[in-house]
């Protein structure tokens, strides 16, 4: 089956009886009864509870370590980097991070032993009574100084605390800003975010009589906690197998997080021969976990006076904290996302990750794209005033379509649906008569603004990486469907999709599929990240189940004495498509396929074509499709205390096939209440290197009093000829343009520019203040 | 109540059932119900009465179980998700919060069915603002809310037969 007919097939495919729907979920019912299990409810008898040692100092080599005390407590049991049997390495992009560090700690929470006993509260009180010896190291923790310093290095070995460099080089800038009329520059700022799921990281190891281990983990990747954990304990992949139970929220934290607590429980199961259970508590889920990487981003833009856009310049900054982690890979989706949806005929872009004496930093919704996004829709608004045209206006002049090249000079030849999906949210929110008269009235304590931001994500791997898809489908005698796919589910619905994906094509019911998910027994599928799991994921079930339908379409035939071609499989029958009284049911078909000697599974392999890019200019195949949004934002400001409040939010969507309406609207709905939280709220705050509020009362995550509404979404169904049924990704979109969307509607409702999130009401307060709006002292 | 042997014993009714138990006097009520009862729809999100997850109705009222101690339920009824329905006979909530889209990670949904529950015992017709007072104390991350609201008025409308506009 060639791809271009799978295709056609769909855009000839009127009605679905399944793809597309609001089908409920299939987790639903154990949700609701709480008979959903999650990690920390797999406490096996004999099971010792494990605990971390955590560095209070921000940088310092470890001296000593003293757990006689903590070892006369009892039946405890204590590990260091010296009780690893294989290779003490977790870090992903880069070799820089240990599990446990032998030799030096970078950061305040750092685990540097993990201490493990039959009683929690025994652990608990043995983890206070280890001693840890430092000769303290000066610490740096401003990435700007740390660029410049080479006499504090957090990674003495790299020479410099700068782990990665990327550039894109399109164009020519210089002449693309002496060709406009209008230059605007700026510098904007962006904080930690804390991923905050609601069940903290955490994993259970239990040891196998043939001296493996099988971890049951909060986890985005069972197959990469595989091999991290092998690589830890020495072993072979094969000897680990891992297992998501039901995981309480991701974000991307529990991608980078999972082989971390999973190789830590596992360490100590395989040391000790006994069930080990490690479920991180709130406090260590703030202090030693990842969390959106800080930027400063430097924003040149420049435009002729109609409004067409002729350059950017753009320097990226990116505090990677303690460990690079995924950071080389933030730092080049945010690169190559600079430009925002939009033609931009000349661009230079430099991007650069920096170490710095703080909890590290990783893979958190939007991976990068957030921070830029904010900055180069930010500077679009400015540029608008400027040349006194409406922020809709100028989006429609600059926005990608079909046929556009982005930043990177990729041709997007098909799947491009931002413009109409602008043009259409400009229509339902009637932006332009809301914005200009906001603006005109600027009066009272209050005041209301209205505000526009756009994005767009590359779907899959960045750069041409290799990507893939796969999944197994296997059909009973008794005609039940079984999908087994490594993506997870976190939350965000992916296996109702797969049950869709699989249901639809083969012809069954949603209730008779199965999905078996998130563990290494079934197909690497690659992570439940960069908004692949429905999209990406589900391309193996459609190709598996594609195969088994049309060896059933065979077996039917066989039956109904017609040909393959006038089978039609729907709702549970295989009948004749000129008499649909001429029928078999579905579990007599499986049944006689049997028979016949087909095989009943299948797998669905997809190796994902892209194209070539170029690492020295930062030029070429980017992504193989980017998914888009755009978000309109009412807000209400309080000049008086310079609180933000987000009344209203209006999403529209680009991202293929809509597979279910209402997954995808709690994926909207979901993303813009994170969003507004790193936009207004979410402030981790530090003192040499110390989180001050690793806490819910400090540190401020929506609550149900602070969520706007959400308006229903609009979809502009640009199919993606790879996608199942030509479906995108959607998990990060809504978050990506929410900051910039609440900013340009604070400027909208005060006149002022606020550069820098989160935008707490003091920060906000005191930028009215410096520009006049409100008076001072 | 009675101390004996290094622990204490508490009776309550946990779910329309007498219970018996011995348990430590500095227990929370989170450990009892998790460690002791395996009541595992009780979770743990913080230990410090911030995030809710361990929300359970004693005498109907929601109540953090990790800021009460054990004993201080003797004598009392503590209701759990598990006592509120089944997959064969779903609460009207939890029939709601299926139909609405309420549930993603599943993680929260315990807390936000037993408080939903709560509300709808006394203010049969709640409004918007009502229902998001009264889910205040549960944080959600996956949801953003907007679907959790939407089904405790949908439950409401079924067993009020109408809301509040």
């Amino acid at each position: 089956m060639s791809s271009s007919s799978v295709l056609e097939e769909i855009r000839r495919a009127e009605e679905f009886l399944v793809v597309g729907k609001g089908v409920r979920r299939i987790d639903a019912l154990d949700k609701v009864t709480g008979r959903a299990r999650f990690t920390g409810d797999f406490v096996l008898k004999d099971a010792l509870h494990v605990r971390l040692v955590k560095s209070p100092i921000p940088h310092g080599r470890i001296i000593e370590i003293d757990a006689e005390r903590a070892l006369s407590l009892g039946p405890v049991r204590f590990f260091t980097a010296a009780d690893i049997p294989g290779e003490n390495q977790v870090g992903y992009a880069l070799p820089d991070q240990p599990l446990l560090p032998a030799d030096k700690v970078r950061y305040v929470g750092e685990p540097v032993a993990l201490v493990a006993a039959p009683d929690e509260d025994l652990a608990e009180k043995a983890a206070e009574l280890v001693e840890v010896r430092y000769e303290e190291l000066p610490a740096v923790f401003d990435p700007l100084e740390a660029m410049e310093r080479s006499d504090v290095l957090v990674h003495e070995d790299r020479g410099t605390n700068i782990a990665e460099m990327t550039r894109v080089r399109k164009g020519n800038v210089e002449r693309g800003f002496e060709e406009s009329d209008v230059v605007v520059e700026n510098t904007y700022r962006t904080g930690h975010q804390e991923h905050a799921p609601l069940e903290t990281e955490g994993a259970v190891a239990i040891p196998d009589t043939q001296g493996g281990v099988t971890v049951i983990a909060s986890i985005q990747y069972p197959h990469l906690c595989q091999r991290i954990t092998a690589r830890v304990l020495g072993l072979p992949h094969s000897m680990v197998r891992v297992v998501q139970p039901y995981v309480g929220g991701g974000f991307g934290g529990k991608d980078d997080m999972g082989p971390v607590v999973s190789a830590m429980a596992a360490l100590v199961a395989f040391k000790t021969g006994k069930p080990a259970v490690l479920v991180y508590s709130r406090r260590d889920s703030f202090t030693s976990t990842c969390k959106r990487d800080p930027s400063v981003v430097r924003y040149k833009t420049g435009a002729t006076r109609d409004g067409r856009l002729k350059a950017i310049e753009v320097q990226i900054i990116l505090d990677s904290g303690a460990y690079a982690n995924r950071g080389p890979y933030v730092l080049w989706r945010a690169t190559m996302h600079a430009g925002g949806p939009y033609e931009v005929p000349n661009a230079k872009v430099d991007g650069f990750l920096v170490y710095t004496n703080k909890v590290f930093e990783g893979s958190f919704r939007g991976f990068g794209n957030p921070q830029v996004q904010f900055a180069a829709e930010s500077q679009l608004d400015e540029l608008a005033e400027r040349l006194g045209m409406d922020p809709l206006e100028i989006r429609l002049k600059n926005l990608l379509r079909p046929g556009s090249r982005t930043i990177t000079d990729q041709l997007l030849e098909s799947s491009v649906g931002i413009y109409e999906a602008v043009k259409l949210l400009g229509e339902k929110t009637g932006f332009r008569a809301k914005w200009r008269e906001y603006r005109r009235e600027r009066a009272g304590r209050v005041r209301r603004g209205i505000g526009i931001a756009c994005g767009y994500h590359g779907i899959s791997t960045s750069r041409g990486v290799p990507d893939w898809s796969n999944a197994t489908v296997i059909l009973g005698r008794d005609g039940s469907v079984t999908v087994e796919t490594g993506i997870c589910e976190i939350g965000q619905g992916s296996w109702t999709a797969h049950a869709q994906i699989a249901a639809e094509v083969l012809g069954v019911p949603v209730e008779r599929v199965k999905v078996v998910g998130g563990t290494s027994d079934a197909p690497d599928t690659g992570a439940t990240h960069a908004s692949r799991g429905s999209s990406i994921g589900g391309i193996g079930v459609y190709v598996a189940a594609r195969r088994l339908r049309e060896r059933l379409a065979d077996a039917a035939a066989r039956l109904l004495e017609c040909d393959p071609s006038d089978v039609e499989i729907r709702e549970g029958r295989a009948f004749r498509r000129d008499n649909p009284d001429d029928y078999v049911e579905w579990e007599e078909l499986v049944q006689a396929a049997y028979g016949m000697g087909y095989e009943m599974s299948a797998t669905g392999y997809f190796f994902l074509p892209k194209g070539k890019f170029d690492m020295e200019r930062g030029l070429g195949y980017a992504y193989p499709a980017f998914s888009y949004i755009a978000n309109v934002a009412e807000v209400e400001v309080d000049l008086e205390t310079g609180k933000v409040r987000v009344v209203r939010v209006w999403p529209a969507l680009a991202a293929g096939r809509i597979l279910n309406p209402v997954l995808v609207e709690g994926q909207i709905e979901g993303a813009i209440a994170q969003g507004m939280g790193y936009a207004l709220t979410e402030e981790l705050k530090f003192e040499d290197g110390r989180i001050l509020n690793p806490n819910f009362t400090d540190y401020l995550i929506p609550t149900s009093l602070d969520v706007p509404e959400v308006e229903e979404p609009i979809y502009v169904e640009d199919l993606y000829e790879y996608g199942p049924f030509g479906a995108k990704g959607v998990g990060e979109m809504a978050l990506i343009p929410t900051p910039a969307a609440i900013m340009n509607a604070v400027k909208n409702a005060t006149g002022v520019r606020i550069t820098e999130i989160p935008a707490t009401p003091e920060k906000v307060y005191f930028a009215l203040r410096r520009a006049g709006v409100v008076a001072g002292e | 109540m009675r101390a004996g042997g290094g622990g204490i014993v508490v009776r309550f009714t946990l779910n329309g059932r007498e219970v018996e138990v011995t348990t430590r006097p500095n227990a929370t009520l989170l450990d009892l119900l998790r460690n002791e009862l395996k009541i595992l729809s009780v979770r743990r999100g913080c230990e410090t009465g911030e995030c809710g997850m361990c929300t359970v109705l004693v005498d109907g009222l929601p109540v953090r179980s990790c800021l009460m101690l054990a004993p201080q339920v003797d004598g009392r009824s503590v209701t759990t998700v598990e006592g509120v329905g089944d997959p064969e006979r779903l609460h009207p909530v939890q029939e709601a919060f299926v139909e609405a889209g309420a549930v993603q990670c599943g993680f929260c949904t315990p807390a936000m069915v037993l408080t939903a529950k709560a509300l709808l015992d006394r203010d049969p017709n709640p409004d918007e603002r009502t229902v998001k007072e009264a889910i205040l104390g549960v944080l959600c991350r996956c949801t953003g809310y907007a679907k959790i609201v939407r089904a405790v008025r949908l439950a409401a409308e079924r067993v009020a037969g109408g809301v509040r506009e």
